[in-house]
Formats: structure tokens, sequence, C-alpha cells
């Protein structure tokens, strides 16, 4: 093992210490949890925050208190809103956040089970005939497949990639725990798989959904790619998913730390598919340290929190790993 | 002109003047508000290019106005999509960091930038690589991201999208004096983005998601007319350095225009820049309703600071659904 190695594995360690240090730091007094930046209530942030003080070292005890924040903020119908009391209505992406979180960190499965049963039937715009009809016969400027739906940001609104990506991986990890099974869930599975690959732009990658407009192909963003790729894992052998990490790995330089820390969370899971991977890991897992070398000056709690997992060395409980 | 674009044309001019007439019924029975001012003041200045003096520029600019910005919190609102290499997509950062300076020089307390892009989630990134990250660095202003700020709920007292309310980050609602700055872009689904439809990158992504979908499906028309009745922009910067013509706001060509349009009133910053671009405001549907209660459309009601409206120019390429906007 060279020197250097050592140095910069020392030197991720003693940044990763100090983003925990000041995930701890933001923690909102009372009812507690964590917000993007202020001091309302964040799913996200709150989501994350816990996954990065709790899911390692794998299988550490969370106690209940840690997670009451979380759990307090659920709706009557097993959802989350995305910020504040609720009043502003459920977020699908910040749901999907939060059971994965749930399950990651071995809640009881009674904290979530609600949860998890309104993901698999809650329905996009699109799944409505009636909607597909209007997007077959005059909304036509988007090029899309509206038979394949996944999940909305929040109800009566349509499918795009990000809060698709996220239902698929904690959907993922539920049916792999015995959580959910049956024909329904494996469908919506097999749906949102479809949606993701559809939605892929021409040259890989993915962007908010929009992959052509007006024949013209849109670019693709880095985090919503790599969401896309972690849902994605086990359709590697598909050309458009391969070409996706290739983009994606070409990407490492990327300035943002929000970006970037999806990026190693997502490639993390391609290890062993391909040798180029984990040597670009290691570059982005540099970069990313000196990114966030000084976690008071990022604004979001959400980029410190994803900051500190991806930095984690060995991501044995990597939270968006889709396993067999 | 082909039998279809004939149709088209007729059919978007009879669109808006339709909108606009029960925008004016409405006023007239009393279930919406005038309110328009009785003068609105629009300037429009010169800037070659955005290495030129932007900083003096503005200053002088908004010296016609002769606004009262003592201790005030100025919050700046730029057009911010995402980064495209060699495309003129977001409002310059130089044009941004001159406007910031010439607010403080003018007395404002704290000047702030803010903004939500409505695809791209990664904020910071958008920043970064639009180089507007460096130019606030640089100047020492401060950037709020308004997707992920505190959200508030806000009544909606205009009836178009059919809401209940509107969830508004909490920077935009204590700002002091909130100034729209868009790019003179074409738009492929409301015709243009001016002020106005800049003002959907105040719609916070953590209520709305991204992009703002139940605003698109609201109808983009209505959901800008709601939009600027709940958080009325009370001043307008525009950048017509160069502007974007074609299938924008994102895949559209640039096209030079060398002038930056100052204005006290949203809808009349919108008109002129349409006239700037060759383009009729009364046939873009929401400007035609707006300019019925929200601000001034008529020549007789608007003040014209600086230089005038050129007499004679190249109308902006424009989609084939929207061949009805060129003058």
């Amino acid at each position: 093992m060279s020197s250097s190695f050592v140095e910069f594995e020392r030197q991720r360690s003693v940044v990763r210490c100090r983003l925990l240090e000041e995930i701890r730091r933001r923690r909102l007094p009372g009812a507690g949890g964590w917000s993007h930046c202020g001091v309302h209530f964040g799913t996200e942030p709150t989501s994350l925050a816990l996954l990065a003080l709790y899911s390692f070292p794998p299988g550490s005890t969370v106690l209940g208190e840690e997670l009451a924040p979380l759990v307090a903020r659920q709706l009557p119908n097993g959802l989350w809103p995305a910020a504040g009391d609720g009043a502003a209505g459920v977020s699908f992406w910040a749901s999907a956040l939060a059971v994965n979180t749930l399950m990651t960190l071995g809640a009881t499965s009674e904290t979530f089970n609600a949860s998890l049963n309104a993901l698999v039937h809650c329905r996009p715009l699109e799944a409505s005939w009636l909607v597909r009809l209007r997007f077959r016969l005059s909304d036509r400027q988007v090029r899309f497949d509206p038979t394949k739906h996944g999940w909305a940001w929040i109800p009566d609104t349509v499918s795009w990639v990000v809060p698709t990506s996220m239902a698929l991986i904690t959907l993922g990890r539920a049916k792999r725990q015995g959580l959910i099974r049956g024909r329904e869930s494996e469908k919506r599975l097999r749906l949102g798989a479809e949606m993701l690959l559809d939605r892929a732009c021409p040259e890989g990658g993915w962007n908010a959904g929009n992959a052509l407009v007006y024949g013209v192909p849109l670019r693709p963003h880095v985090d919503a790619t790599a969401l896309a790729l972690a849902a994605l894992r086990f359709h590697y052998h598909l050309p458009i998913v391969r070409n996706s990490l290739t983009w994606v790995l070409n990407r490492i330089d990327c300035p943002s730390a929000y970006s970037l820390a999806w990026v190693i969370l997502a490639a993390a899971a391609y290890k062993d598919a391909r040798l180029d991977v984990s040597p670009a890991l290691d570059m982005a897992r540099n970069r990313l340290a000196a990114l966030v070398e000084d976690p008071r000056a990022v604004e979001d709690t959400s980029t410190v929190a994803l900051a500190a997992l991806a930095l984690e060395p060995e991501n044995t409980n990597n939270p968006f790993e889709v396993k067999a | 002109m082909s039998p279809l674009t004939s149709r088209r044309v007729f059919g978007g001019a009879l669109l808006a003047r339709t909108g606009a007439l029960a925008v004016r019924q409405l006023c007239s029975t009393g279930f919406l508000r005038d309110r328009r001012r009785r003068r609105s003041r629009v300037a429009i200045l010169h800037g070659d290019s955005y290495d030129g003096p932007l900083d003096r520029t503005l200053i002088d600019g908004l010296r016609l106005f002769d606004l009262n910005l003592r201790g005030k919190t100025v919050l700046l609102k730029p057009n911010l999509v995402e980064y495209i290499p060699g495309a003129e997509v977001n409002t310059n950062p130089r044009l941004v960091g001159a406007a910031a300076s010439a607010f403080l020089a003018l007395g404002a307390k704290t000047v702030l930038v803010g903004e939500g892009p409505g695809h791209q989630r990664d904020t910071v990134l958008v920043l970064a690589e639009g180089g507007l990250e460096a130019e606030l660095r640089e100047r020492r202003i401060r950037f709020v991201d308004l997707n992920r700020d505190e959200i508030r709920k806000v009544p909606l007292q205009t009836p178009f999208t059919g809401l209940d309310c509107l969830w508004l980050p909490r920077t935009i609602l204590t700002s002091d004096f909130v100034v729209s700055m868009p790019k003179l872009k074409t738009h492929h689904w409301a015709g243009v983005t001016l002020s106005m439809k800049n003002l959907f990158g105040v719609m916070p992504g953590v209520a709305y998601g991204w992009p703002k979908n139940l605003l698109h499906w609201k109808g983009i028309d209505r959901s800008i007319l709601d939009i600027n009745a709940a958080v009325p922009a009370h001043f307008v910067i525009a950048d017509g350095i160069i502007g974007m013509e074609g299938n924008g706001p994102l895949h559209g060509s640039s096209r030079d225009l060398g002038r930056i349009v100052l204005a006290d009133d949203p809808v009349a910053a919108d008109f002129a820049c349409s006239r700037l671009m060759g383009l009729n405001p009364l046939r873009v549907n929401y400007l035609a309703q707006a300019a019925e209660f929200l601000g001034n459309g008529t020549p007789e009601r608007i003040v014209q600071l600086g230089e005038m409206l050129p007499a004679t120019v190249r109308p902006f390429a424009v989609l084939p659904a929207f061949a009805h906007l060129r003058l």
C-alpha cells in the first residue's frame, strides 16, 4: 500500500469525522430531525443524517429514540412530506427515502408497512388512460412512452426519474427482505424500471425525465444519472446502463459535493462489474473530501450527510445499493 | 404563409384576445382586483457586452427611477436553468454581480441572490458551472437556494390555477425588494420567458418537485398569473445583451440585442422586452391577461426612460406553434 494512498485515506477519515460532527451540531432542537438550511424539519436531510450517523458499522444497534424525529413526521397514510409538518402534502421521493432509511437502520416493520403499501399502490397521472390518450394525441413535444410509469414527486403529477429511482431502491430492498410480495409489487417494480430505461438520454445518463424535447436531446444530470444507476444495478447488461455508467464516471471532476456523493454511492455497486470503477471511486472520494473539507461552509445538510456516507471507506452497508 | 401557419396565427391571437377579455370581465364584476398602478416606468439601456462597465450602467439606470432602497433587503432573482457550454441559457453572472453591487451602492442594506432551478436539482452545480458562484464569492454576495429554503403557505387571491394556496420560500416573502432578472428568451411552451415567467423559479422544488410539474398541469400561463399576483416583483432588470431565439429556453440560438431593460412593473417590462424581440406582447397569452389587472401594457400608461424602443426590429425566430407572436 503506497504512502500517498494511506495519506489520502487518513485525510478522508478526518473529513468524515468533521462531517459527522457537523451533522450532530445541526440537529434541530426540540422534536429533533434536520433541516436543509434553516430551522424547519426536512425529510431528506433527516433521513440522510440518520443514515450517515447510524448505518456504519453495519448491524450496529439504533435506538428507537434516534429514529423518532423521522417517525414522528409520518402522515396518517404512511407517507412523508418533503418538509415541515405535512401541510404541504405528500412527497413520494421523501417517503421512499424515509422508508429506505428505516429499513436500513433496522426499525420495526410496523413503522413502515403502511408506507410500503402506499408506495406500491400510488399512481402517477399517466397511469390513467385519459392522460395517456392526451400524451398520444396532443402533448407530443416530449418523447416518452406513457404506458411505462414510475413515481411522481407529488400527487396529481406524472412520473420523474429521481422519485422513481428512490422508490425502486426502497421497494427492491423491501422485496429482498420479504416485506413486499405479490404480482402488484412485481408489476410496479417492472414498470418503474422500464420507465427509467425509456427516459434515458440517447447517449446515456438521465436528467429529470425529459430525454428528447422537440426532437432535441437534452443533457443528462449527474445526480439523476447516479440515482437511476443505483436503481438499475441489475440491468447492467443493457447498453444504455453501461453507457450511463461510463458517462457518470467521466464526471468525477464535478464541482458539486451533492452530485459527486451520489456518484460514489451509486457507482460503488458496480465495482464488481467493471475494472475502471474502483480507481474512479478512489479519485472521486479524494475530490469529495477536498470539496467538503470545511463542512460549515456547506449550506445544505443533505450534502453534508451524503458526503459523510460517500466517504465511508468500507461501504458494506450502502443504503442505496440494490442487492440480489 | 401556409394554411396551417395561418390557422395557428389566427388561433393563437384569438386565444390571447379571449383570455384578456375574460380577465377584463372578472375585474369589472369584482372577482379580480385591478392592481395596476397609474403609471409604470421602463428604461432601455445600452449594454454592448458583458465585459463593459455594467456596474456604472446599472447605477445610472437605477438612478432614473429614484428608488428608496435605504435599509432594505434586496433579493435578485436571476434565471438559472442549467449550464450548457456555449449557450446563452442563464442570466449572465456578470450582470447579476453588477446589479448586486449597484443596489448596495444605492443604499440597500443587504443584497441576496436567490433561485430555484426547475429541472436541475443540484443548484450548487448550476452556480459553479455557470460562473455565478465565482462572481458572487468575489463580490461577497450570499446565494439562497429557493428550492430548499423554508416554505410558507400563501393563500391565493386569483383564480387562474384553481389552487387555493402556493407554498413559497421564506426568503422571497421576507425580502423588502424583489428584483426579477430574466434573460430575454423564446420559450417552447409559453412563447416567451421574461420577468413574469422567471418567477416560476421561486416555487420551491422541495414542495413541487423537479420540475414543478403540478404548475405545468395547472397550465403554465395560468400559473404565471397566479404566481405573479402572489409574489409581485418590485423591479425588473432584464438581460437583453444576448438573448435566445428559436427553440428556447435551452436549445435556441444566441441573439445579440445589446440592451438591458429596467422597469418598476413586470408587465410593462415584459411588454417592452417582447417588442424588443419583435414579438407582439398582446398575443402572448399570459401577458395579454396580465395587462388587464396586474400591470401596465398600454403605451399611454408607461413612461419611457432612457432610449426609446427601436423603430424597426428583426423579430426573434420562434417555433411554428408561436408564429402568431411575430409583430
